[in-house]
């Protein structure tokens, strides 16, 4: 399912004639995959292989990767255990307050298919049926070298251009939302406009929209910036 | 002068103490991993989390003053960079002085403030509250070593006070006619970097980085980018007070990446302070040697 | 007869309050006494020579009372002083037209007796200016006393008590400073300043350290000097709006004015220094200096606690007196410029700051900062006038406040004064704590959803904070234009200045430009303007789309951190906050009842004329000695 909705993504042609802008291109993508900020969501046991990861045994920092702490610098989201429903919506919150281009990394095999919690009714069992998964690390848990290498595939990845998942979901947000308002009910909201941030990228694409959406809008809370202004904007009237 | 060639210097001058300024930054992060018995980063790591972060698709502003606030973190470092003399370029030193440099290098605080203080984010606020008050507590000593230094050489032109520490060589450097002034200056110093254990505003696990907790892409490069130039104008002001500013670029660079080093390698061997602890130990110790340095000097 | 310019000035001044007074019930009274200022202005234009150094023009009025001459006249000093009064008063009134005076009245106010009282302030002010003898120099005192208080008192209430302290500390300053003149009579045998210079010189340290007490105590107390500063800051808040701006940016400078006039001129500083307070190392000078200093900081840290916008700003305007009185002191070329500029750039920040803070008030109905927030969406110009304002007040580059306190810590630095130099630092940055506050939780941060449908204060507001902001900016960029009235001031009063250039001072010791600064700091932020918007597109977001530990935000949870807000700080200097001057006031209040208590039992006892005879006596004997 994911992989042929995945293949649907319209594939941006390079512009050709600029070799300048293609340089910069490469460069840029280059940077990107040396220098990744993760903001692990650390929910259930995986959380155990990081630090050694992260500490003077692996040391992640040799590949640029270190952790940050707020969703707005990270780069990649790092999912690390089971996702209850309850955890599952502060995780899209987070997510989607994350600056693109954003990495989502699932580790363990609960972010695979549930996992131990298959037949639990709380547990949600396939996160990317709610955000896209750029990589899964499978593994019961996984040790911290197959973390790294699975990071060391991640930034191959990113730097061939391939990791571009994040755009899937502002492509395919139907799809998504629809998966999140089955678990959450239809009042299913977050802080984050995904469709005017789309629009405003120009990362629209044919799924964004949909009957997900249109749902979506007929009870949503209005999300407009506060724009600067002089002058009087009366409410409408409320009936 | 003429003109054009002030231009350059102008130029060039924060163009080096930017370069300059990541190699600093990377010299910390590979002291900080050699600390913790890692490796740490790549060589052109700083480079590579600046062009990340300016070249991210998506990036949330929360309004105008939220941009225009890190437009003045960068641009008031750039300027303050000119009023620091470095070996062969004055820039435009010696219409400041060393009393302007300290106050120009309050203008990218104000801008953070400003910048953080729009995100309507409460860590922010906590965090500036908290720089805020760090500011208090390490100026003070600070303001008496700035004192200090002037009054011993009857000048608040830079360019003079270094001249007349590299005329008379070694005995002349201010670490040594005014030791006690000089360690005071370097804890004063180390506080303003905001290094442990004075990391009292940006406190990730407490306050998730306070001024930073709504900075994303191009927000935070420029933050980064702020940091390059705080490390670097800090030890280079340090050295110019202290160790005779630079004859040629070779010793300029030593010292001032050694200066940078001390504070550096203590750092990372603390946690943090409360606040009220780090005021408390920066209007003791420092004010003290300061003042008793002082009456050397008067 | 032909009248002097001087004349006309006060002329002018004068018809402008009987406009207020015969005309103020009707229609556009605002508009009228504004345009009467603008005229008052113009004809201070007119003097423009005195500000570059020309002769001294005197009224034509002279009277002769009790053997006493009095006259009028305008030097470069009077001059500077009235130009800032002017400035203000047309802008203040400026400030009160239109929209403002509407809501004054609905909220019951009284606008004819506010514009009375404001007409009032201004004339009594040019009186005080134009004084050209000690005894003139008092009565135009008590006439500014006087119309401060009708000023002050116009709102009722609150105001009014706060008016009355004022009152009570302003009736024992004049006291203060009638036995001053007593004295000096006594010495010289007239009132006229030659005399009193030739005087100066013959007499004892004693007496000349009984009349620095008494005229230092008697205009320190309208300065808001240490200890006398207790008034000032409910008497200015609880004003309304453009009043307080006006007092705020002028009024306590009278003081500072009749110090210069009495202390520095006539006394002379040299004098000053050689007073020695037995058994301790400083004399009158060090003395003077420290009350400067300490009139910084207690003030300012008290300003810190404040949790009401105008009482904030109040309490600055105290703080920053000190820094006036500190560079008059020490009295080097550079510390005088300095303190003396300070006088104009203070005024023009401290009237920008109330008028934004009062134009907030005037939309929001509140000054309280726990109340306010994000403001910054809905009244971006009031934000823009007031962050000039608080760059000013706080002393950074590139307003004016940086420069004169520049040259006030240079002047410090040059004579080797590291405690007070310590000090003023200490007050600058308790200055830019309580000010990134008043911005922060007025402006920044989550806006309430009460104020969603805000709006910008309206023009005739907007526009004198708008000048005023550019007369904050334009002063930084060339210092050198106020810098020649103000060395053409220190003249009179025998101080030099330092060596002028447009953007700032030319020394020896390092100088400064600020063309070169700013200009600097502007191709810095533009490079930085550069490197930030070729970065790719941003996107502005909802106030609620913010980090808070993955928890959803709602409009109904406040999520704004504004109470307490230097936490850290005060853990730590709570405790030294302890009242010490209020307990001053309290114990000197019930002594001062206790006495009263007394004498009125003996008064009652005793018959009137053992009464009156024994006070007369006691005056003969004072003035005899």
């Amino acid at each position: 399912m994911v992989m042929s909705r995945l293949q649907k993504i319209p594939v941006v042609e390079e512009k050709k004639g600029n070799p300048l802008a293609r340089v910069f291109d490469d460069l840029v993508r280059f940077c990107r995959s040396r220098s990744l900020f993760i903001l692990h969501y650390c929910t259930g046991c995986g959380a155990i292989e990081l630090p050694p990861a992260m500490t003077s045994r692996f040391d992640m920092e040799r590949l640029g990767i270190q952790p940050m702490v707020s969703p707005r610098q990270a780069d990649i989201l790092l999912i690390t255990g089971y996702v209850s429903i309850k955890t599952l919506k502060r995780v899209i919150l987070t997510y989607e307050q994350m600056g693109s281009p954003k990495y989502v990394v699932g580790i363990c095999s609960c972010t695979v298919n549930g996992g131990m919690y298959w037949q639990s009714y709380a547990t949600a069992k396939k996160l990317d049926e709610y955000m896209p998964v750029d990589l899964y690390i499978a593994g019961c848990m996984p040790r911290p070298e197959a973390v790294i290498s699975g990071l060391q595939k991640l930034m191959d990845r990113i730097k061939n251009g391939e990791a571009d998942s994040w755009q899937d979901y502002y492509r395919n947000y139907d799809y998504y939302l629809g998966n999140q308002q089955k678990l959450f009910g239809e009042d299913w909201q977050t802080p984050t406009d995904i469709i005017t941030e789309a629009k405003h990228y120009e990362l629209m694409g044919e799924g964004t929209l949909g009957q997900h959406t249109r749902l979506l809008e007929q009870h949503q809370q209005p999300l407009e910036a506060l724009e600067m202004r002089l002058g009087h904007k009366l409410k409408e009237p409320v009936e | 002068m003429a003109p054009i060639e002030l231009f350059i210097e102008l130029t060039l001058m924060p163009l080096i103490a930017f370069i300059v300024g990541m190699m600093m930054v990377l010299m910390m992060r590979r002291i900080a991993a050699r600390i913790q018995r890692r490796i740490g980063p790549p060589f052109f790591q700083p480079l590579y989390d600046i062009v990340k972060l300016h070249g991210k698709r998506t990036q949330v502003s929360h309004g105008l003053i939220h941009d225009i606030g890190i437009v003045m973190a960068m641009g008031g470092y750039i300027a303050a960079e000119t009023l620091l003399p470095v070996p062969g370029m004055n820039g435009i030193a010696e219409k400041g002085g060393l009393i302007t440099l300290l106050y120009l290098m309050m203008i990218p605080s104000l801008g953070l403030a400003l910048g953080v203080g729009q995100c309507a984010n409460p860590n922010g606020s906590i965090g500036i509250a908290r720089a805020l008050t760090a500011m208090l507590a390490y100026d003070i000593p600070l303001v008496i070593v700035i004192f200090g230094v002037a009054y011993a050489a009857g000048t608040t032109n830079l360019v003079e006070i270094i001249a007349t520490q590299q005329a008379g060589g070694f005995a002349t450097w201010g670490v040594v006619e005014m030791p006690l002034l000089a360690i005071a200056g370097l804890i004063a110093m180390h506080a303003s970097l905001g290094k442990q254990p004075f990391e009292i505003y940006i406190a990730p696990a407490e306050i998730a980085t306070g001024p930073m907790v709504e900075m994303s892409g191009k927000y935070l490069g420029g933050l980064f980018v702020m940091q390059c130039f705080q490390l670097y104008t800090t030890s280079v002001l340090y050295v110019s007070l202290f160790l005779g500013g630079g004859t040629t670029w070779f010793d300029f660079l030593i010292k001032s990446f050694l200066v940078l080093a001390i504070p550096v390698s203590i750092a990372y061997l603390f946690p943090r302070y409360r606040t009220e602890d780090l005021l408390r130990l920066m209007w003791k110790w420092p004010v003290i040697l300061g003042l008793i340095g002082l009456a050397f000097v008067m | 007869m032909i009248f002097s310019l001087l004349d006309e000035l006060l002329i002018f001044s004068a018809a402008t309050v009987l406009v207020a007074l015969i005309l103020g019930r009707g229609l556009a009274v605002g508009w009228m006494v504004t345009i009467l200022y603008g005229g008052q202005l113009l004809v201070l234009i007119k003097m423009a020579a005195l500000g570059y150094g020309g002769d001294p023009i005197a009224s034509e009025l002279s009277l002769s009372v009790m053997g006493q001459d009095l006259s009028w006249r305008f030097d470069a000093l009077s001059w500077f002083f009235a130009l800032i009064t002017l400035v203000a008063a047309l802008l203040t009134s400026w400030f009160s037209c239109g929209e403002w005076e509407r809501k004054f009245k609905q909220q019951r106010g009284n606008v004819w007796l506010f514009h009375l009282a404001m007409a009032l302030n201004v004339f009594t002010m040019l009186i005080l200016l134009a004084s050209g003898d000690l005894l003139s120099l008092f009565i135009g005192w008590e006439l500014v006393s006087w119309a401060g208080f009708l000023l002050m008192a116009v709102a009722g209430g609150v105001a009014t008590k706060a008016a009355i302290r004022y009152i009570t500390y302003a009736v024992v300053g004049g006291m203060s400073i009638f036995g001053g003149i007593a004295l000096v009579y006594a010495a010289a045998g007239s009132l006229q300043y030659e005399a009193i210079l030739i005087a100066v010189e013959k007499m004892s340290t004693g007496q000349l350290w009984m009349l620095v007490l008494l005229f230092g105590s008697g205009f320190g107390i309208k300065m808001g000097l240490l200890p006398f500063h207790l008034w000032q800051a409910a008497a200015y808040a609880e004003t309304p709006g453009p009043g307080s701006a006006f007092l705020g940016a002028i009024s306590s400078r009278m003081g500072l004015f009749a110090i210069l006039l009495v202390l520095v001129k006539l006394f002379g500083i040299v004098n000053i220094d050689s007073l020695k307070i037995p058994f301790t190392l400083i004399d009158a000078r060090d003395l003077l200096a420290w009350i400067a200093v300490f009139t910084i900081i207690f003030p300012t840290y008290t300003a810190l606690k404040q949790n009401d916008a105008r009482y904030l700003l109040a309490w600055h305007g105290i703080g920053q007196g000190g820094y006036m009185l500190l560079g008059l002191v020490t009295a080097n070329s550079l510390g005088a410029a300095g303190g003396l500029l300070h006088v104009l750039n203070y005024a023009a920040c401290q009237a920008a700051l109330l008028m934004a803070v009062f134009a907030v008030m005037h939309r929001t109905g509140t000054a309280d900062l726990n109340k306010l927030g994000g403001l910054v969406a809905r009244m971006p110009l009031s934000f823009l006038v007031l962050l000039t304002g608080i760059i000013g007040l706080a002393g950074l580059p590139p307003m004016n406040g940086f420069v004169s306190k520049w040259l006030v810590y240079r002047s410090l630095l040059e004579d080797g004064m590291p405690l007070l130099f310590l000090g003023t630092i200490i007050g600058t940055l308790g200055t830019i704590l309580s000010v990134y506050k008043l911005i922060h939780n007025m402006f920044l941060g989550q806006l309430r959803v009460e104020h969603e449908q805000v709006r910008e204060a309206p023009w005739s507001m907007m526009t004198p904070m708008l000048i005023l902001a550019g007369t904050i900016f334009v002063t930084g960029l060339l210092p050198g234009i106020p810098l020649t009235w103000v060395s053409a001031a220190l003249q009179t009063i025998g101080l030099t200045g330092p060596e002028i250039t447009l953007g700032g001072i030319e020394s020896s010791s390092g100088s400064l430009d600020m063309i070169w600064v700013i200009g600097v700091l502007f191709a810095g932020f533009g490079i930085g303007a550069v490197i930030f918007y070729s970065a790719g597109p941003s996107k502005r977001v909802h106030q609620l789309d913010n980090y808070a530990g993955g928890h959803f935000l709602t409009a109904d949870v406040r999520y704004q951190y504004s109470d307490n807000f230097y936490s850290g700080l005060m853990h730590l200097i709570r405790g030294w906050y302890r009242g010490s001057f209020q307990w001053l006031e309290n114990s000197i209040t019930s002594l001062v009842e206790f006495l009263s208590l007394g004498m009125q039992g003996i008064y009652r006892r005793a018959n009137s004329e053992f009464y009156l005879l024994s006070t007369a006596l006691f005056i003969i004997a004072w003035v005899v000695f």
